[in-house]
């Protein structure tokens, strides 16, 4: 019996590989070719014969409409990237909030099913009309990252950027990547509003990448030569999150490299205790100056700051605690789920995707390195205890709290009684700040 | 400011309206947050000096050192620790009951230690 199902199993998985690596063309010109055979013997055949035909009709074709017949590498290329992104949430906790969902989007996004040029079966994220075309939409239009950013504003504390304000400029030096990628990416041939979209990956900010990838690289804008940019919101967007999760890994080379063990010693001032009224003009003034400096960026800083004032007023309590939890899990979930279903093999597996990714690393390298080194100037000009921990620069890449986290990690290692959390998450939040800035500056010179 | 856009386009290989967009685009980044940054430096702190001076003014009296200066958070921190610890260890009223309340079980087949052994 038991040799008896290994058999059977075998014959089974045998039978699948087989017939995922042959070409669905060749089904669909053999259901065809069936097809016209049946027109000419016309009214010829007997009843018995055309009830045959007809099982074996319907079978062929429930065969030639299942997952199994339409699979092709890619597709199976992709459900392994997915089930990779869910086995790094669970068994390394790499920002399983955002992992778990993108890795069931690829699952999702790339079961195989029959596509043909005119058939609108209203599957796929990609065909007009389906479940998953609605929710995409919040994507392309650029709904879901400004009611992130709400969240993320409600969320936050910023009474550790108003007692040390100078570690904001942290922030602003750490967007470089953004702008040194941009370069990058216009060298290796991608079309301005593209480059735009894909430097900002260096802004460590998943929301403020796909919210400019879809006013930038959406696949629907028509370029000033006549042609129609890429779509690489997946892309860009898998590529930001990827990093973000590996924020771990990526950045503490990078701080051993360019900092001396001394330097990872030193201690800063503790940060000064803020007042309320401090807290609430914060979300006020900020709102105001940035959105005159840049206002394409007001979807995004007018939210992060509408959030924050939500939580800081102190009267909107129940609102404040809404856009942090439940409607923030709600759009997150939405978000995740959506850019991973974008990534369906024939528009990610590309040659551009992989320029993205290798893009996005150098990006993610540059701002961590722009931040360290910003620092490591500021100490030039100051003393005593004064003197900025180099480390904290790094945090100045938004990714907001994971790289503060690094920081304090590294911190530690150096000196094991020398708390740097608090110091860097002022250059962390500024970050977000600032990478929402250069997305709205990217976007009024690029849109 | 020339020569920068002129050297960033060589170095990058890309045209001129490129260097721009990077040079312009990142100085108003930083141009954004060294705005707040001065604002919430400078500005705020004056904001609530003139606050305190003002309200001192209308008390009638002078501004002493321990309003003036800033209290860290760790300080505040302390402060609160201590303020716990000591109040959390004042007893000041006791019950001075020192029985020990005896619990009673009803009775239940269920937890029959009788119906629970084996009966051999």
């Amino acid at each position: 019996m038991r040799r008896f199902i290994i058999v059977i199993g075998v014959l089974f998985i045998l039978s699948i590989t087989w017939t995922a690596f042959i070409k669905p063309d060749r089904e669909k010109d053999s259901i065809r070719k069936t097809e016209n055979i049946e027109s000419v013997k016309g009214n010829v055949i007997l009843k018995q014969d055309v009830e045959k035909e007809g099982v074996s009709k319907g079978l062929r074709k429930f065969w030639a409409y299942s997952g199994f017949r339409n699979a092709t590498k890619g597709h199976l290329i992709m459900l392994l990237v997915g089930l990779f992104f869910i086995f790094l949430a669970i068994k390394y906790d790499y920002e399983p909030l955002l992992l778990i969902p993108i890795g069931t989007g690829i699952l999702i996004g790339n079961i195989p099913f029959y596509q043909d040029g005119d058939i609108n079966l209203q599957l796929g994220i990609y065909e007009a009309g389906s479940v998953m075309n609605y929710l995409y939409f919040g994507v392309l239009k650029g709904v879901y990252p400004p009611l992130i950013f709400l969240g993320l504003g409600a969320m936050t504390d910023f009474s550790s950027l108003l007692s040390n304000p100078r570690l904001m400029i942290l922030g602003a030096a750490a967007q470089i990547g953004i702008f040194v990628t941009f370069l990058g990416a216009l060298a290796l041939g991608f079309a301005p509003p593209e480059a735009g979209a894909i430097g900002i990956i260096g802004g460590a900010d998943g929301p403020t990448a796909i919210f400019l990838s879809s006013r930038l690289a959406n696949g629907v804008n028509i370029l000033s030569d006549g042609t129609t940019v890429k779509n690489l919101i997946g892309p860009i967007a898998i590529a930001a999150y990827s990093y973000m999760a590996l924020v771990p890994v990526i950045q503490p080379p990078i701080m051993k490299l360019l900092t001396s063990k001394k330097e990872r010693k030193i201690r800063m001032k503790p940060p000064r205790a803020v007042s309320k009224t401090e807290k609430i003009l914060f979300p006020i003034i900020g709102l105001l100056l940035t959105a005159f400096i840049s206002p394409s960026s007001l979807p995004l800083l007018g939210m992060l700051f509408f959030g924050n004032i939500l939580k800081e007023s102190g009267v909107t309590k129940r609102l404040a605690e809404t856009a942090r939890t439940s409607m923030v899990d709600i759009i997150t979930i939405l978000l995740g789920l959506t850019v991973g279903a974008s990534t369906q093999a024939d528009v990610f597996l590309t040659p551009d995707s992989l320029l993205i990714f290798v893009l996005g690393a150098v990006s993610f390298m540059l701002a961590t390195a722009g931040g360290l080194l910003f620092a490591k100037i500021m100490n030039i000009f100051l003393r005593g205890d004064n003197r900025i921990n180099p480390l904290v620069g790094a945090a100045g890449v938004s990714a907001v709290p994971d790289a503060a986290r690094v920081v304090q990690n590294e911190g530690l290692k150096a000196d094991p009684t020398n708390h740097l959390l608090m110091h860097a998450m002022t250059p962390n939040v500024s970050g977000v700040i600032g990478s929402a800035v250069a997305a709205g500056i990217l976007l009024s010179f690029l849109g | 400011m020339n020569t920068v856009l002129m050297l960033t386009g060589a170095i990058a290989g890309v045209d001129k309206q490129a260097a721009i967009i990077v040079v312009v685009g990142y100085l108003i980044v930083f141009l954004a947050l060294v705005i707040l940054y001065l604002v919430f430096r400078y500005v705020m702190p004056l904001f609530f000096k003139l606050k305190l001076y003002r309200r001192a003014a209308r008390e009638g009296r002078h501004l002493d050192d321990s309003e003036k200066q800033e209290l860290t958070g760790e300080v505040n921190a302390a402060i609160a620790t201590a303020l716990y610890l000591y109040f959390d260890e004042i007893h000041d009223i006791e019950s001075n009951v020192i029985t020990i309340r005896k619990i009673s079980k009803s009775y239940s087949p269920w937890n029959s230690k009788l119906y629970n052994m084996r009966n051999l």
